[in-house]
């Protein structure tokens, strides 16, 4: 029987190596387990805030710190270009694959682009800035406007 | 979670957005949020912090008060 922490590392595996997170059916013929399986794998981790789902719970839209669709937040590893969910999410991806990188993004009020360069002790210096709307309590309420 | 070039610009946001200023993060912050957050992401043993965990990882890094605060019921709907 495929465990839910099989499934997770097939998840974090598969999106390192390609930059796309993958779908239910990648998923299940990489752990050789049933479609109908993975997906209730999925909601369960949802519920430990490790993913965050779409199409119904049948597709991943967010395997933090990876985005599963196309943001203004994108990270780019040893060639492979990532989307982050968001501005945390963009230097969590070199944190989580602890390889140095560039991050490109923006400034949201200005249109300013960021690009960022990150080694294993951090973002180069930056006078740069994050901000969250939502309060830490608020942060699962809506992940995706968070 | 959005990236601002100053302080000035985050003003302009919320002003322009009729939206509450919230406090900044400076990077050196933020990316030790990144790494406590998701620095285990790719191992099994992975999960993300509880509560208690959330309020450690702010306070050690000077993220102080309700806006921190995993489990605050001060910004709820209903809030002066």
């Amino acid at each position: 029987m495929t465990s839910d922490t099989d499934v997770k590392l097939a998840i974090y595996q598969a999106t390192a190596a390609s930059g796309r997170v993958p779908t239910a059916d990648a998923v299940a013929a990489s752990v050789g387990a049933t479609r109908e399986d993975v997906i209730a794998s999925f909601g369960r981790l949802a519920a430990q805030r490790l993913l965050a789902l779409d199409r119904g719970g049948e597709a991943i839209r967010m395997a933090p710190p990876f985005s599963a669709v196309p943001t203004p937040h994108r990270v780019r590893v040893d060639g492979t270009e990532y989307f982050a969910n968001c501005a945390w999410d963009a230097l969590g991806i070199p944190a989580a694959l602890h390889r140095p990188a560039e991050v490109l993004s923006r400034c949201e009020q200005s249109g300013a682009p960021l690009e960022l360069s990150v080694d294993s002790s951090g973002p180069a210096p930056s006078t740069w800035l994050f901000h969250c709307q939502v309060p830490a309590a608020g942060w699962w309420k809506d992940i995706v406007f968070t | 979670m959005l990236f601002f070039r100053s302080e000035e610009l985050i003003d302009d946001w919320c002003r322009t957005r009729d939206l509450p200023r919230r406090p900044s993060v400076r990077m050196d912050q933020l990316w030790q949020l990144a790494v406590t957050w998701y620095g285990t992401r790719l191992t099994a043993e992975s999960r993300r912090p509880g509560p208690q965990e959330m309020r450690g990882i702010f306070e050690g890094l000077g993220l102080l008060g309700d806006f921190w605060d995993p489990q605050s019921d001060a910004f709820a709907p209903g809030k002066p």
